[in-house]
């Protein structure tokens, strides 16, 4: 009894000082960060001595009073449900599709996958090529199909920078629905189907009361987590289109890069990432929950 | 009648579903053939599906007369560096939450699952302000430990489902023939986690590969720029874009993150659930 216990405090020992480095580094580069984001966004920090002088909550006040804060959250929630109705849609769709026995599905699979390997700054180059006004390919089919009678400005002017972004993040981010929701349906009971084809179910019927509801539960964390991701992307918005026109794609994220970087202004930069991060958080408790919930389940 | 029927509408979706794929693959396709036509051809209307004439002058004209090969380096140094440092700390942390389940441990967890939602935004100033401040900023080093904010919690949360996935009745087996807990770590376990690591080493270092934000605030001179913020200097820094060169550009750097995935097929679920590519 003695002995054992012994080996049990010894292991309990070894499992802290193996994970001891790690969690020093989580301590130093997420915590302490974190920690002094929250301490730079009740400050003034002067720009050339990095100085800094305490003034309470007047960032977020200053912050919480501006129309640009605002707007900018209007546009990262229109952002955030364009593309992610786009990412589930055509996600399910394809993962449907390849689902069937189609000819040589494995090449479909792999060239369905090749958006969301593609690092983004090759996605990015090679959309505002596609997007180009005077050559390129959209416009020209858009032209050649009778849809538009001149060549369209995408990046340049509203609502088309939004479609044009809200389109990328569609194409760039489904296949990560794709593959979540592959996954679930090869785990769906074939003799449910057949079942229900005796009993005369149609194909519609055999989708609605078969595949949806066992894909609920694997929808509902895609769409949470995606959302989470979707909220604060930077890369794809910044790249396609620096926020531009004006500042009608500025989503949040791009805001807090904006007032951190070219302006300086620190405080007010770190004032809005903490109210970024609590809209955030919302999204994560129920991500926490669900994820709880379906683990359990 | 009927088998014809079920035949024919099987023939359509075959042809849909496949009209879909190809729409979907036609910006990869676009790329391709852009890189590979003469910039005379770029500006034909109606555009070429592909190129009338084959030429590598804009690979060329890329590997020669721009600093793409100095970007190419530095994103590999930093994609190697990072891995490396990251494993190490990861296997013994990913290992220590598998098998060792505590209090301590439920916490640690807690934190990485939320880390690995966290936006970069929210910590990338004092990040610059601390690397300034110790002489890291515009470095390689830098950048390291920048990416080490990502990839430690990846690597662990990626590397503990293959540690679960190691039955532990082997390693009970060891210490019952008077193994340490260490010994049976190093000689049963590792072995058999290999797959795991490597896999989980080519994830984390295609995280570090396409990362952009802070490669975009931590460098701001050709020596020491990566692949993604270096490319995009090129799209930005010339009067006219060189579309046929940017598309060669992208085509290189995408080659050797296409080839780990090729290598990582089995384990693209895996991986992608825990967050490998960054979204």
């Amino acid at each position: 009894m003695k002995v054992a216990t012994d080996l049990e405090s010894r292991d309990r020992r070894l499992g802290i000082l193996l994970l001891l480095p790690a969690v020093v580094l989580f301590a130093l580069l997420i915590l302490y960060p974190f920690g002094n984001s929250l301490w730079l966004s009740f400050n003034r920090i002067n720009t050339m001595t990095l100085a800094s002088s305490f003034t309470g909550l007047s960032n977020y006040r200053e912050v919480l009073s501006s129309p640009e804060f605002w707007q900018s959250l209007v546009t990262t929630m229109v952002w955030t449900v364009g593309s992610l109705v786009l990412q589930v849609g055509l996600g399910v769709a394809v993962a449907l599709m390849l689902h069937q026995n189609l000819w040589f599905r494995s090449l479909a699979r792999g060239l369905i996958l090749f958006p969301y390997l593609l690092p983004m700054v090759v996605a990015v180059l090679v959309w505002k090529w596609l997007f180009n006004d005077l050559y390129g390919v959209i416009n020209h089919l858009l032209m050649s199909a009778g849809i538009i009678a001149m060549p369209v400005d995408w990046l340049g002017s509203m609502p088309n920078a939004m479609i044009a972004i809200i389109l990328i993040g569609g194409w760039k981010y489904f296949p990560f629905v794709v593959l979540a929701v592959l996954a679930r349906l090869q785990t769906i009971p074939e003799q449910l189907y057949e079942a229900a084809r005796v009993d005369g179910a149609s194909a519609f019927a055999r989708f609605f009361d078969i595949t949806l509801p066992q894909l609920r539960n694997v929808l509902a964390i895609i769409v949470l987590l995606r959302a989470i991701w979707d909220f604060k992307e930077f890369d794809l918005i910044y790249m396609m289109t620096g926020g531009g026109p004006v500042s009608s794609t500025e989503t949040l994220p791009l805001l807090v890069y904006k007032q951190a970087f070219p302006l300086m202004q620190m405080g007010k930069a770190a004032a809005t990432a903490m109210l970024m991060m609590a809209v955030m958080s919302l999204f994560m408790v129920v991500y926490f929950r669900a994820r709880r919930r379906f683990e359990d389940a | 009648m009927r088998a014809v029927v079920r035949h024919g509408g099987d023939l359509v979706r075959q042809v849909l579903t496949w009209a879909l794929v190809l729409a979907l693959s036609f910006p990869l396709f676009w790329l391709i053939s852009t890189a590979l036509r003469p910039d005379t051809e770029l500006f034909v209307r109606p555009p070429h599906l592909l190129p009338r004439t084959y030429t590598v002058d804009n690979f060329s004209k890329l590997l020669f007369e721009t600093p793409f090969l100095t970007y190419f380096r530095n994103s590999a140094i930093v994609a190697i560096s990072t891995t490396a440092f990251v494993i190490v700390i990861a296997v013994f942390a990913a290992y220590s939450l598998s098998r060792f389940r505590g209090r301590f441990s439920a916490v640690v967890e807690r934190m990485i699952l939320i880390t690995y939602l966290l936006p970069s935004v929210v910590i990338f100033l004092p990040i610059y302000l601390m690397l300034s401040r110790m002489g890291l900023a515009n470095s390689l080093p830098g950048l390291v430990v920048a990416y080490t904010t990502f990839a430690l919690p990846f690597a662990i949360w990626l590397l503990r489902s293959f540690v679960d996935s190691v039955p532990v009745e082997i390693e009970l087996a060891a210490m019952v023939d008077g193994a340490s807990r260490l010994g049976a770590f190093v000689d049963v376990v590792l072995p058999q986690l290999l797959p795991g690591i490597i896999s989980t080493a080519l994830f984390t270092a295609i995280l570090s590969w396409n990362e952009y934000l802070y490669a975009l605030i931590l460098t701001n001179s050709d020596a020491v720029k990566t692949l993604p913020p270096g490319v995009m200097t090129l799209l930005t820094s010339s009067y006219h874009i060189e579309w046929g060169l940017l598309m060669a550009a992208s085509v290189m750097m995408s080659a050797p993150v296409i080839l780990a995935f090729a290598f990582l097929q089995k384990h693209l679920t895996r991986g992608f659930g825990a967050g490998a590519v960054k979204g």
